[in-house]
């Protein structure tokens, strides 16, 4: 069968298997399946634990299907770790797995008062990259980033992307080629945003200790959160038609929200970190996470940058995959996918891009409206 | 102001042109002053009662606070009968209603385009229904 004509449980098999895999785990120990729902895949794709759970054989236990846009698979981790933390089950399994449709991602619904994603497909034009066209515009003006320093995050993740065996792009970039690759929307380029992208990734979390024993470096989950758009935010969220004027909150206030519950739960901070993996939806998004998530001051991401301060080999490793820009993005795995990379960084599985005596990562995602995860973890 | 009889927005309640400007419809909530556009989606602030929120026209004229070229057709259900990429996308600031609105930006000189300046809001016309009215959106272009 071709990749073509494979379905979303294709790709979960394939990720769950892996995991059991590499944990050295026997299906049966599942106590709790935790899945991300695949919202274009119909009953199947909305029932996706259900679906997973009859190809490995169905135990009786609690599936829960879950949506939380891009941070779906956020959603999904957090629930497995927190039905472990709980004592509900020793061992719970979290996947998500995503069949892109071709080309931009469109409205899903007709209602335009209940669905304001009716109206800016209607009548507004306004694919998801003008947003971050929109603030990227914005934070030029009052920042100073310039259309090199936008450039430079893909010539960076390129890099990375070639040496990631993993990789959906694995072709590295010049600063001239990506400056010189078309507007999609003035500023972004498209070499400067990241496509849609098939995927599935999935993550087993436990307490048993036999079991931990019996994993190729077990990593710990210190801290799994989720947040949600606090009031005053100014940014301008996917779907929506306006947003404040004046700030009151901090910009992506979703994922400030979560990084911060991350970093109060796990006593662990910016500083801490050695390997960080952002979504880098854009080259926007990689500026004003670093920022967002504490790691500089607002408007210090763009030297950050220049410095070198976020490549492998400096105190803070930034998207050593490749990112986003190299594997595109698959709604609902997403975010697994990326506690996946931190966590093989910290197992030293990290080949030609290894972070060298990484201990701590964390995994920061984002989602539509005001959706986002973030994860930490250690060796 | 162009001739709008025979006009008709592709989805209602989101422009006006009743006054004989044309501006968009928003809500303001009494109890926390947050202005809302489209009118139905609520931004309360924490904590408040949500008592007297009433419908209000924006003003017509607001100050361009960002702004993008889209370089592609966006895809379906948008649709309009003539090729309008490359088109400019602008966020256009009311400063009293605190309210920054999303829009087509109608000028074809997209390189005049500056952060700042006075826009105002216009139709944009979409294409031709069943009817024969002309299905509009909103959109805003610069003040000459
Ligand atoms: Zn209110």
């Amino acid at each position: 069968m071709g990749f073509s004509e494979k379905v979303f449980s294709d790709f979960a098999a394939v990720a769950v298997e892996g995991a059991l895999k590499d944990a050295n785990i026997e299906w049966k120990k599942i106590q709790a399946i935790m899945a991300g729902i695949f919202i274009y895949g119909g009953n199947a794709g909305h029932l996706s634990g259900q679906y997973l759970e009859s190809i490995f054989g169905e135990t009786g236990v609690p599936v829960v299907n879950v949506y939380n846009a891009c941070a779906t698979g956020s959603a999904a981790i957090r629930m497995a770790y927190n039905s472990v933390a709980a004592g509900e089950t020793d061992t719970a399994l979290a996947f998500g797995a995503d069949v892109s449709p071709k080309g931009f991602l469109t409205a899903k619904s007709d209602n335009a008062v209940q669905d304001r994603d009716v109206i800016r497909w209607k009548m507004g034009g306004l694919p998801n990259p003008i947003y971050w066209a929109l603030e990227c515009r914005k934070r030029m003006e009052k920042y100073g980033t310039t259309e090199e320093d936008l450039a430079l995050v893909k010539v960076l993740m390129s890099e990375y992307g070639a040496k990631n065996p993993d990789a959906r792009f694995k072709k590295p970039y010049t600063m001239e080629e990506v400056l010189n690759s078309v507007y999609v929307c003035d500023p972004l380029r498209l070499y400067e945003i990241c496509p849609v992208s098939t995927g599935a990734a999935a993550v087993i979390v436990t307490a048993d200790k036999e079991l931990i024993s019996k994993a190729d470096k077990a990593v710990k989950i210190n801290a799994t959160t989720m947040g949600s758009s606090i009031y005053g935010d100014p940014t301008i969220r996917i779907s929506a038609l306006s947003c404040p004027a004046v700030a009151e909150a901090p910009m992506l206030s979703e994922s400030y929200s979560a990084s911060r519950q991350a970093y109060e739960k796990s006593g662990i901070g910016p500083d801490d970190i050695d390997v960080l993996e952002l979504p880098d939806n854009s080259s926007w998004h990689y500026l004003v996470y670093l920022e967002t998530c504490g790691f500089c001051k607002e408007g210090e991401a763009d030297k950050m940058l220049r410095d070198g301060m976020t490549k492998i080999g400096a105190k803070l490793a930034v998207n050593p995959s490749g990112g986003f820009s190299s594997h595109g993005e698959a709604l609902s795995a997403q975010a697994l996918w990326q506690v996946i990379e931190c966590a093989n960084q910290l197992r030293g599985r990290g080949g030609a891009r290894q972070v060298e005596g990484a201990k701590v990562a964390m995994a920061q995602t984002y989602g539509l409206m005001g959706n986002s995860g973030t994860t930490i973890l250690t060796l | 102001m162009e001739n709008m009889a025979n006009k008709v927005a592709r989805i209602p309640n989101l422009v006006d042109w009743s006054t004989g400007e044309v501006r968009l419809m928003s809500a303001k909530c009494n109890s926390c002053g947050t202005h809302f556009f489209p009118k139905e989606h609520y931004q309360h602030r924490p904590g408040c009662s949500r008592e007297g929120v009433e419908d209000v026209l924006l003003p017509q004229k607001g100050k361009l606070a960002s702004y993008t070229i889209q370089y592609y057709p966006c895809p379906a259900p948008f649709k309009t009968e003539k090729k309008i990429t490359p088109y400019g996308i602008g966020l256009i600031e009311f400063e009293e209603e605190k309210i920054q609105v999303t829009g087509i930006i109608t000028e074809t000189d997209l390189k005049s385009l500056k952060l700042g300046m006075e826009m105002e809001t216009t139709i944009l016309e979409m294409f031709t229904n069943e009817e024969k009215q002309q299905v509009v959106t909103w959109a805003f272009r610069a003040v000459k």
